[in-house]
C-alpha cells in the first residue's frame, strides 16, 4: 500500500484523527477477533465502541495504539499509516494519545503525583514543566489536595481520575478508553463520564470500549456496536441496544 | 539529559536493591571468573620470564666473560658456525652486554639481591644457540667442547634447565584458560538471569512506560547499566583478590636462595596493574553485554 496522494493525505490530517481501512485481525487459528472493519473518526468526535465482552472493542483500540498489528488492511492515525511505521517510531507515536483501562494501571509504589509525572518524566520533559503541568491536571480531574496519596489509599473513582490525569498530561490527540467504568458503581462511573465529556470539549478525540448501557444512553454518542469482531452497527447519536 | 542521566541511576539502584541475592551471586561469580582470568594472566607472565632466556627453539647459551678480547669473541663465533650439521647457523643470535642486561631484568625479576649485582659493566654477553639436531647427547657434547674456549664463561643447555616447567606451563595454561572461560559464561549468564528477573519485577511499570511514549532505550539504559555495574563491582573484587594474591606470592617467592631459579616467577607491578584494567574492561564488557542481550529480547515492544 504506497502513500495516499497529498490532498488525500491532508483530508486526513485535517479531518481524520482515526481511520480503519478493512483491518482483520486473528488470534492463531482462532475466528477473527476484528473482521474487515471499516470506519472514521473525525477529529474531536467522542465513539463508544460497544459489544459483549470478547466481541473485539478491546482489539480495535490496541491496534489503535499499535500493541497489535493486523493482518490485513490498514490503520490511520493523525494522517499516518501507523502499520508502515518503523519500530523506532511507534514511542512518538504513542505520545500523542492517552490510553485509560478498566484495572486503572497505576504503580503502587508511586504517589499520586508521582504517577501522573512518570508519564512525563519518561517522554523527557524537564522538572518545571512537569511541576507545572502536572498540578493544573490534577486540578482538572478533580484531586487538588491529594498529590501524596498512594493508590491503595484512593477509591476506585479516584483511582480512575488519576489514570485519566496520567493519559491527559501531555496534551494528546487522541484518548483510548477501555472500560473506564467497568470497575465503578453507577455514580462514580457517572463523574467519570463527565470527566471525560469535558477532555472531549477540549478538542481531545475519545474513543471508549464499555457495555455499559446507561453511559452509552445517556451520553448519546456516537456508538459503534460489534458482534464476534464484525461491525453490526454505525450510528450518530446511538444508544445501546 | 542530566535528568534522563539521573533517572537511569535512580532506577538502577532501586533495581539492585530489589533484587539484592541475584545481584550479590551476579557480582560474586563474576569476582571469581575473573580472578581466574587475571590469575592465568600472571601464572603466564611469571612462566614467560623464567623461560625467556629460551625463547625460539633456543637449545644451548653461551655465556662470554665481559672482559673478553675481541679475538677471543671472534673465534667463539667462527667456531659455533663451523657446525652447521648440529646448529642452525643462520638463527645463531649473539646479545651484546647491554640486550644482556635488559634481558637480566626480566629473569631476576624476584630476585633485588642479584639485580643489584649486576651492571651493564660485569655482565656476560651471550650467544643464543638454536641446535638442528634433535639427539641430546650432541649438543652435550658441543657443550663440553665450548666450556674449554678461552673467554667462555659458561655454557647452559635447555634441556638441564626448564623441560619441566615448559611442559607444566602448557598444561596449566590450558587447564586456567579452560576455567575462566567457563567461569566467565557462568558469569555472563547470571547477569543476564538477574537482568530477566528485573525486568519481569517491573513489568508493569514498563508496560505504563511504553503506552505513554517512552522509547526502548530509555526503558533498555537502567538495565543495561545494571548489568555494567554488576560486572564491574565483580572485576573490581577480582583486582582486589588478585592483588593480594600477588603481594604474598611475591613475598613468599623473596624467601627462596637467590639464584634458584623460582625468583624468576615474580611479575613486576606495571604489569599486576595492566591485567587489572583488562580485569575492569572485561568485567564491565561482560556485564554490559549479559544485560544489553537480555534487556533488548525481553523488552520487545
Amino acid at each position: 500500500m504506497g502513500a495516499p496522494p497529498i490532498p488525500a493525505l491532508i483530508a486526513r490530517l485535517v479531518y481524520f484523527m482515526i481511520r480503519l481501512e478493512n483491518v482483520s485481525k486473528m488470534y492463531g487459528s482462532e475466528l477473527p477477533a476484528v473482521r474487515d472493519a471499516s470506519f472514521d473518526v473525525p477529529k474531536g468526535e467522542f465513539v463508544f465502541l460497544v459489544g459483549p465482552s470478547g466481541s473485539g472493542k478491546s482489539t480495535l483500540l490496541r491496534l489503535m495504539n499499535r500493541q497489535e498489528r493486523p493482518e490485513r488492511g490498514n490503520v490511520w492515525v493523525a494522517g499516518r499509516n501507523i502499520n508502515e511505521m518503523a519500530n523506532s517510531q511507534i514511542p512518538f507515536l504513542r505520545r500523542t494519545m492517552g490510553n485509560v483501562f478498566q484495572d486503572y494501571k497505576l504503580l503502587p509504589n508511586k504517589t499520586v503525583f508521582e504517577n501522573v509525572a512518570f508519564a512525563l518524566e519518561v517522554i523527557g520533559k524537564p522538572k518545571h514543566v512537569i511541576g507545572q503541568q502536572v498540578p493544573q491536571v490534577l486540578d482538572l480531574v478533580g484531586l487538588s489536595g491529594k498529590e501524596d496519596r498512594f493508590p491503595h489509599q484512593l477509591s476506585g473513582g479516584e483511582q480512575q481520575r488519576v489514570s485519566i490525569a496520567r493519559a491527559f498530561v501531555n496534551r494528546p490527540l487522541i484518548l483510548l478508553a477501555d472500560e473506564p467504568t467497568g470497575n465503578l458503581d453507577p455514580a462514580t462511573g457517572e463523574g467519570i463520564m463527565g470527566l471525560l465529556d469535558a477532555i472531549n470539549r477540549t478538542g481531545t478525540t475519545i474513543v471508549m470500549a464499555t457495555h455499559d448501557h446507561r453511559v452509552v444512553n445517556a451520553m448519546r454518542r456516537r456508538v459503534i456496536q460489534l458482534d464476534r469482531g464484525v461491525i453490526v452497527r454505525d450510528q450518530e447519536r446511538g444508544v445501546y441496544e | 539529559m542530566i535528568q534522563r542521566l539521573s533517572y537511569a541511576f535512580r532506577e538502577t539502584i532501586a533495581s539492585f536493591r530489589r533484587n539484592m541475592t541475584l545481584s550479590v551471586a551476579a557480582v560474586i561469580t563474576s569476582a571469581v571468573s575473573l580472578l581466574l582470568v587475571g590469575t592465568t594472566f600472571l601464572i603466564q607472565r611469571a612462566f614467560d620470564n623464567l623461560l625467556t632466556q629460551w625463547r625460539g627453539d633456543v637449545g644451548m647459551i653461551v655465556f662470554v666473560r665481559p672482559d673478553v678480547t675481541p679475538e677471543a669473541l671472534g673465534f667463539i663465533k667462527q667456531n659455533l658456525e663451523s657446525q652447521p650439521n648440529v646448529i642452525d647457523v643462520k638463527k645463531l643470535e649473539y646479545l651484546d652486554k647491554t640486550q644482556s642486561f635488559a634481558e637480566a631484568q626480566r629473569v631476576f625479576a624476584g630476585d633485588p639481591t642479584t639485580l643489584s649485582l649486576l651492571s651493564i659493566e660485569t655482565i656476560p654477553s651471550q650467544f643464543k644457540v638454536v641446535p638442528k639436531t634433535t639427539d641430546p647427547e650432541l649438543v652435550r657434547s658441543l657443550a663440553n667442547q665450548y666450556r674449554t674456549l678461552p673467554g667462555v664463561a659458561g655454557v647452559s643447555l635447555a634441556e638441564d634447565e626448564f623441560d619441566v616447567i615448559s611442559t607444566l606451563s602448557g598444561f596449566v595454561r590450558t587447564v586456567t584458560i579452560g576455567m575462566s572461560l567457563v567461569l566467565l559464561a557462568v558469569a555472563v549468564i547470571l547477569i543476564w538471569n538477574t537482568i530477566r528477573t528485573a525486568i519481569f519485577a517491573r513489568r508493569r511499570e514498563i508496560e505504563v512506560m511504553k503506552l505513554v511514549g517512552a522509547t526502548d532505550w530509555f526503558i533498555r539504559v537502567p538495565f543495561i547499566l545494571e548489568g555494567l555495574i554488576q560486572g564491574l563491582a565483580g572485576a573490581l573484587v577480582s583486582c582486589a583478590g588478585l592483588w593480594g594474591l600477588n603481594s604474598a606470592w611475591t613475598s613468599g617467592v623473596a624467601g627462596f636462595k637467590s639464584g634458584t631459579g623460582v625468583s624468576a616467577l615474580v611479575v613486576p607491578g606495571s604489569y599486576v596493574n595492566g591485567v587489572m584494567i583488562a580485569l575492569l574492561v572485561i568485567g564491565a564488557v561482560a556485564g554490559g553485554v549479559g544485560s544489553g542481550v537480555a534487556s533488548s529480547k525481553f523488552l520487545d515492544v
